[in-house]
């Protein structure tokens, strides 16, 4: 809480984004939950304890907004000063373009970029060892998998491992 | 005698090559992450909960055990030499173990560590055998509500512990609940929240939800700080400790042991507030606690012995009531499950085997792992250099390999790379992720025991109330959810409130 000012009510407060999150959830939980049918106290129906669970939810995360709109918050920047988060932002997009490549492109053809990928941008390995790193270890996984374990990984459109 | 001949019969079953072999893993794996600093016994075990799939029930839950101690050894290594945790339970062993290493007597510091360590999780071994088959028969006569009520207490205590707001946490447990019912109900078998997913029709995986909350999300975090070493370089000399310094860390040594031992029983409790709790007695009942914090050994052996003994402790409640009381618990909870097992009061009856082979394995493990510190505390050491750009990237492959071989679904990946990048925000926007595992771990018993309950009870909630355990259970849960309200208790919470993620 380094960043708290007099100013209460900043729109840029964590807190208060989290706690409207988590309301949100509680809503859609509750909703859920009386769709699915309550049932009765004594023969409680699939719904009853996720609307339940959903009314509690809806409590915490009103708690947290209260909290956020009477004492104030972090602002979202505050919680990455000092860091590098470039880094993660990094790793969370090679990750989510992996997870894309994965099942048309197979497990070697998007391992293996993802791998050469990290190696790079989180705090660049020489490519002298990172480029053997990166073909060596999915391969070596892949065979210990295929040949030892008798696990098939994704082999994507081209059929390839 | 009985106790002795299902001792010689754990052993029979700890003693099998295979089992010994897994055993030396767990330990191996869990001095490894112990001495990593940023990944603790939690990455590790979430990262291999898929291989437990590979043998008998016996070999992957007693790896996954080793994983847990062995951890408590490893982090030691790294807060005497380097001065970092290598995980959460070690924070107060920083303190006065990395001071003695500064004053050269980093080999005393390390052997006490390992000895105190040994001595607590022997004890905490005997006390496991001791109380859990007579706490088992107890626990027999444990009704749904009951067990609703324990869970309660299990998940608000464990809240109450987490660092940060408490409106958090319990938010965190409530996602976690919300979570761990998705897919069929048990008992009307409608989909619930599965938005026309048939991989969601069996629920959400736990391999995918902790690798992801605890394995990338750790990397994520990790990768955004630069992680300095400060190794101490002196080579070290004189692992047995001197004459002294057993004389001065025997009476901390025991009593840490029996207060670990007690804290890792209860639920939402474990190594780290046993080992916080420790230095706290030694340095009050200390003559010259201005000593504490400039290198006593007293704060090295007190806390190492209460961490582990805390370790042990913990089994009590998975083994005889099937509660975990934390999250490493639910993760070995989770190890018994993907083999059908229910742990539980009839467990140690219906499978001494396998009870009793847990048991003598970790006797086997606490040797080993005596070895592996000791002599070997060179090539620790060593380990303490190895470079985190190549590390993160490999973890990532690893959890992405194990994910995909736990279910052979490219869908389980996916959930666990949303989960690291949820995990990841929840972290930095101060969620906690424990709370949310125990949740989920616990949330279809949680919900199972109270449809139970009330259908038993015909729609009479004072069933809760006129159950004497379920009633006691209920009452402290409620002491502890009103307890932050009042300035005093919650000054107290900030103090004890630790950070399982580690």
């Amino acid at each position: 809480m380094s960043d708290q000012s007099d100013v209460k009510f900043r729109l840029n407060n964590s807190e208060l984004w989290g706690g409207l999150i988590g309301l949100a959830l509680g809503g859609f939980v509750i909703w859920s939950g009386l769709k699915l049918k309550l049932g009765t106290i004594n023969d409680p129906g699939a719904g009853f304890v996720l609307f339940y669970t959903g009314i509690l939810m809806c409590l915490f995360a009103a708690s947290i907004i209260i909290g956020a709109l009477t004492e104030g918050g972090p602002t979202f920047g505050s919680r990455w000063v000092d860091t590098r988060w470039t880094k993660p932002l990094l790793v969370i997009v090679c990750l989510i373009a992996f997870s894309f490549a994965l099942d048309p492109l197979g497990f070697l053809l998007s391992a293996t970029p993802l791998m050469l990928l990290l190696l790079r941008v989180v705090d660049p390995v020489r490519w002298p060892l990172a480029v053997p790193i990166a073909v060596l270890v999915p391969l070596g996984m892949w065979w210990v998998l295929k040949r030892l374990l008798l696990i098939q990984l994704p082999s994507g459109i081209f059929e390839i491992g | 005698m009985d106790t002795l001949i299902n001792v010689a019969h754990g052993f029979g079953v700890a003693l099998q090559p295979v089992n010994l072999i897994y055993c030396f893993i767990g330990v191996f794996i869990g001095t490894l992450v112990g001495v990593l600093p940023g990944i603790g016994p939690i990455s590790a075990m979430s990262l291999l909960l898929p291989i437990t799939l590979s043998g008998t029930p016996e070999s992957g839950i007693i790896m996954m055990a080793g994983i847990y101690y062995g951890s408590m050894y490893g982090g030691s290594t790294t807060s005497i030499l380097v001065n970092i945790p290598g995980e959460a339970a070690s924070v107060v062993t920083c303190i006065d173990g990395h001071q003695m290493a500064k004053q050269g007597r980093a080999g005393p510091a390390l052997g006490i560590s390992a000895f105190g360590s040994f001595f607590a999780g022997t004890f905490a071994l005997v006390a496991l055998m001791l109380v859990a088959p007579k706490l088992a028969s107890v626990a027999i006569a444990f009704g749904p509500a009951e067990y609703f009520s324990l869970m309660v207490l299990g998940l608000v205590v464990l809240t109450f512990l987490t660092q940060g707001s408490m409106a958090k946490a319990l938010l965190m447990a409530c996602i976690g609940v919300v979570l761990g019912v998705v897919g069929l109900d048990s008992i009307t078998a409608q989909p619930r929240l599965t938005f026309g997913r048939l991989e969601l029709i069996d629920g959400i995986g736990l391999v995918p939800v902790v690798m992801g909350l605890f394995g990338i999300a750790e990397v994520l975090f990790n990768t955004e700080q630069v992680i300095k070493r400060d190794v101490i370089n002196t080579k070290i000399t004189h692992l047995l400790p001197s004459k002294e310094d057993w004389k001065a860390s025997a009476g901390p040594m025991t009593r840490g042991t029996i207060l670990g031992f007690f804290l890792g029983i209860l639920p939402g409790g474990g190594a780290v507030i046993s080992s916080f709790a420790s230095y706290a007695l030694e340095k009050r009942l200390s003559k010259t606690p201005e000593r504490f914090g400039q290198g006593a050994i007293e704060g090295v052996a007190g806390p190492e012995a209460a961490n582990n003994a805390a370790a042990g402790g913990a089994f009590i409640p998975l083994m005889t009531l099937g509660i975990p009381p934390n999250v490493v618990m639910a993760l070995l909870l989770g190890a018994f499950v993907i083999h059908g097992l229910q742990p539980g009061p009839l467990m140690i009856t219906q499978n001494p085997g396998l009870f009793w082979g847990i048991v003598a394995s970790m006797y086997i493990g606490n040797l080993m792992l005596l070895v592996l510190n000791l002599p070997m505390i060179g090539m620790w050491v060593q380990l303490l250099k190895l470079p985190y750009n190549i590390l993160f990237p490999l973890i990532i492959l690893f959890t992405i390999i194990g994910v995909y071989c736990s279910s052979n679904n490219v869908f389980d990946v996916y959930v666990m790379i949303a989960f690291g990048i949820i995990g990841y925000f929840m972290r930095k926007l101060g969620y906690e992720p424990a709370p949310l595992v125990l949740a989920f771990v616990l949330g279809p018993m949680l919900e199972n025991n109270l449809r139970k309950s009330l259908i038993l009870s015909q729609g009479d909630l004072m069933t809760f109330i006129e159950r004497p355990i379920s009633a006691v259970c209920l009452a402290f849960a409620v002491m502890l959810l009103v307890g932050p309200l009042l300035p005093s208790l919650r000054k107290k919470r900030e103090l004890v409130a630790l950070d399982e993620g580690a």
